[in-house]
C-alpha cells in the first residue's frame, strides 16, 4: 500500500497547477478580444482540467466530477489535440508529430482518457465521484492494458525530461526563454529560431517578419517567444512560457507515477 | 545529427551569426541526446520506486535475497541495508524514489548535469552493492540474460562516459570517447561485453534447462501476449542450454571486439549488439518485469542499447580546443 502522504504531496502539487492555470487564463482573458491568441487558451485550460482531475485520482477528498463526466472530458480534449497536432503536421509536416507542442498535450489527454476507462472492474464500482480512482491508486486498483500504461509513462517521461532540457536551455531565443519573454520590441521580431529547439531540428535561418505572435509559437500552441509590442503584460509573469512548461512537466511526471503505481 | 564544438560561443553576442549559433546551442547534440536518455531512465527509475510493492515487506526481502551466493565482506552490508530498510521501509523507501527522481531531472536541467551526473554514479554504485548484490558477478547465478553485471552499474559507466567534458584537441571517433578518449572508452566496452559472454558460459547457464527455466520463469505474473512469448521462447532453447549459451557467448565476444573494427563493421557489431539488447530485454527480463508492479527498473536491456549508441560512430565529431566553461557547454 502506497502511503496516503505520498498521494496527497502529488495531489498538492496538482493543486497548485490547478491554481497557476486557473490565474493564467484570468490574466489572459482569452475571452476578450485581446493579444493573446484565443487558440493557446486551450493549452490552460488543459492543465487546469487535468490537474483538477488529477488531484481528485490522488486523494479521495478533493473529487469533484463523476468518472463518466471526466471520461467525456477527456475524450472530448484527446479529439481536439488530435486535431491540432494534424494541422501542426500539415503545416509543419512530420516533426510536429514528435517536437509539436500539441503532441504532448495530446499524450497527456490520452493517458487521462486511458486512466478513467481502463481502470480495473472492482475500482469502478464506486459509488459516485472519484472513488474508483481513488480508490484504485490507494487500494491497490489496476489498469487494463498495462503495456499501455508502460507506453504512456514512457512517453511522458520522455516529454518532461526533453521540457526540462529546453527550459534550462542556455540560448536567449528558445521557446521559454526568460529574456525573450520579457521583451517586447516595437519592431520587427525574429521567428523560426525557437522553432529549432525541437526534436532533430537542424540550424535555422532567422527571419524577420512584422510584430506579432511568432508563427513558430503560435503554431506550437504556447505564449508567443517573443510577444507583440501592443501586448506588454503578455508573456511576462504568469503568463510567462516557462510557466506553462513548469506546469506540464509536473503533470508529466506526476501523470507517469500514477500510471506506474496503477500497473 | 550535428556534432558541432561549441565551446568558446558565447550566447547571443555576436550580430549576424547568432542565430545560427543559437540554432546550434538549442538542438542537442548526440551526448546531450544520451544524457537525456539517461535522464528518462532514472526518472523511470523513480517513479518506479514508489510502486506499491517496494513499501511492502516483499521489497526488503528482495534486497536481502541478493546477498545470498555472495561472500561474507560483500553480503554482510546487504543484510545490514535489508534489515535497516525493514525497520524504516516507508521513510527510506520514499527517499529512494526520491533521489531517483531528482537525479533524472537533475541531469536533464542543464546547470545541474555535473553535479547530477556524478551523484548518479555514487548512488548507481551504492544500489549496485546493497540492492542488486554486486550484480550477482561473485556468485554462480549471473547471466547476460537475466541483467549481470547489473542495471545499475551501466548507469555509472554511462555517467561516466557521457561525462560533460572534451578532451583538448583530440578527434572524438564516437561519443563515448569525448570525455575519457577512444582507448579508455574501447577497453570498457571490451570488459563490460566480455564479462557478458563469461557469464553466459558459466556451468549454471550452459546446463540444458538453465536457459529455458529462466526465460520460461520471467512468465509469471506478466500479461498474456508476454507470457505467451516468453514460454515459445523458452521452448525454444528446451534441452538446447549449451548451444543456446555458446551461440549468445560468441556473439557477445563479437560485439566486444567489434569497436576496434573499421568504422563499416563497427557499426554492425554495434546493431548486433542493440538486437542482443533487445532480445534479452523482451524475453530474458520480460521488460524488467514493469508490467507486474514489481519493477525496480527497466533492466539491463534499455541501458545495453544506450551503450551502443553512445559508441557509433560520428562523422564529423570535433571536440573542443579547450574544456567547456560555460552552462550550455556543460550540459552537452
Amino acid at each position: 500500500m502506497i502511503p496516503s502522504w505520498i498521494l496527497d504531496i502529488f495531489a498538492a502539487v496538482m493543486l497548485v497547477v490547478a491554481a497557476v492555470s486557473a490565474a493564467r487564463l484570468a490574466v489572459a482573458r482569452p475571452w476578450q478580444r485581446g493579444p493573446r491568441p484565443a487558440a493557446l487558451a486551450d493549452i490552460d485550460i488543459a492543465h487546469l482540467l487535468m490537474a483538477i482531475a488529477m488531484a481528485g485520482m490522488l486523494a479521495s477528498g478533493l473529487r469533484t466530477l463523476p468518472d463518466g463526466a471526466w471520461e467525456v472530458v477527456f475524450a472530448v480534449m484527446t479529439a481536439w489535440f488530435a486535431y491540432r497536432v494534424t494541422r501542426d503536421a500539415q503545416a509543419s509536416g512530420i516533426r510536429a508529430l514528435a517536437g509539436g507542442h500539441c503532441a504532448p498535450h495530446l499524450i497527456h489527454a490520452g493517458a487521462m482518457l486511458y486512466m478513467f476507462v481502463a481502470v480495473a472492474a472492482p475500482a469502478a464500482h464506486g459509488t459516485g465521484g472519484m472513488t474508483g480512482m481513488g480508490g484504485g491508486l490507494s487500494g491497490m486498483g489496476t489498469l487494463g492494458l498495462p503495456f499501455l500504461a508502460f507506453l504512456f509513462a514512457l512517453a511522458l517521461v520522455g516529454y518532461s525530461i526533453w521540457d526540462l532540457d529546453q527550459l534550462s536551455g542556455p540560448g536567449t531565443s528558445g521557446h521559454y526563454s526568460l529574456a525573450a519573454a520579457r521583451v517586447a520590441p516595437p519592431g520587427p521580431v525574429l521567428a523560426g529560431v525557437g522553432a529549432t529547439a525541437r526534436p532533430g531540428a537542424a540550424a535555422s535561418v532567422a527571419v524577420a517578419e512584422p510584430a506579432g505572435p511568432s508563427l513558430a509559437a503560435e503554431t506550437a500552441g504556447e505564449a508567443p517567444a517573443v510577444p507583440p509590442a501592443s501586448a506588454p503584460a503578455d508573456g511576462t509573469g504568469v503568463l510567462a512560457p516557462w510557466v506553462a512548461t513548469g506546469c506540464r512537466i509536473a503533470m508529466g511526471i506526476t501523470m507517469a507515477f500514477m500510471l506506474v503505481i496503477m500497473i | 545529427m550535428s556534432e558541432i564544438a561549441t565551446a568558446g560561443i558565447r550566447p547571443a553576442r555576436r550580430g549576424s551569426l547568432a542565430a545560427g549559433a543559437e540554432a546550434a546551442r538549442d538542438a542537442p547534440d548526440a551526448r546531450r541526446l544520451l544524457q537525456l536518455a539517461l535522464a528518462g531512465v532514472w526518472l523511470l527509475d523513480g517513479v518506479l520506486q514508489y510502486q506499491a510493492f517496494m513499501f511492502s515487506k516483499d521489497f526488503t526481502g528482495m534486497l536481502s535475497d541478493t546477498a545470498s551466493g555472495n561472500p561474507a565482506v560483500v553480503a554482510s552490508p546487504i543484510t545490514w541495508n535489508a534489515s535497516l530498510v525493514q525497520h524504516h521501509l516507508v521513510l527510506l523507501n520514499a527517499i529512494f524514489a526520491t533521489i531517483q527522481v531528482l537525479l533524472g531531472i537533475g541531469i536533464a536541467w542543464r546547470p545541474a548535469v555535473r553535479v547530477a551526473l556524478a551523484a548518479s554514479i555514487a548512488w548507481a554504485l551504492g544500489v549496485w552493492w546493497f540492492g542488486e548484490g554486486l550484480g550477482m558477478v561473485l556468485t554462480s547465478d549471473a547471466s547476460p540474460v537475466n541483467g549481470a553485471p547489473g542495471a545499475v552499474i551501466l548507469y555509472a559507466l554511462l555517467a561516466v562516459l557521457l561525462w560533460p567534458a572534451d578532451r583538448p584537441g583530440r578527434v572524438a571517433p564516437f561519443t563515448a570517447a569525448r570525455a575519457v578518449g577512444a582507448p579508455v572508452a574501447r577497453a570498457l566496452w571490451l570488459v563490460l561485453w566480455l564479462s557478458l559472454a563469461w557469464f553466459a558460459l558459466l556451468p549454471g547457464n550452459r546446463a540444458p534447462q538453465a536457459l529455458h527455466d529462466m526465460i520460461a520463469g520471467m512468465a509469471d505474473g506478466e500479461p498474456g501476449w508476454l507470457a505467451a512469448l516468453d514460454r515459445g521462447a523458452a521452448s525454444l532453447v528446451a534441452h538446447q542450454g549449451l548451444a543456446a549459451s555458446v551461440v549468445l557467448a560468441i556473439a557477445l565476444v563479437v560485439v566486444a571486439a567489434g569497436v576496434y573494427l573499421p568504422a563499416r563493421y563497427v557499426k554492425g557489431t554495434l546493431v548486433l549488439a542493440i538486437v542482443i539488447a533487445a532480445v534479452i530485454w523482451v524475453f530474458g527480463e520480460a521488460f524488467g518485469v514493469i508490467l507486474t508492479g514489481g519493477g525496480t527498473d527497466p533492466n539491463s536491456g534499455p541501458l545495453l542499447a544506450l551503450l551502443a549508441l553512445a559508441y557509433w560512430p560520428v562523422r564529423t565529431a570535433v571536440t573542443a580546443p579547450v574544456a567547456a566553461t560555460d552552462e550550455g557547454t556543460a550540459a552537452s
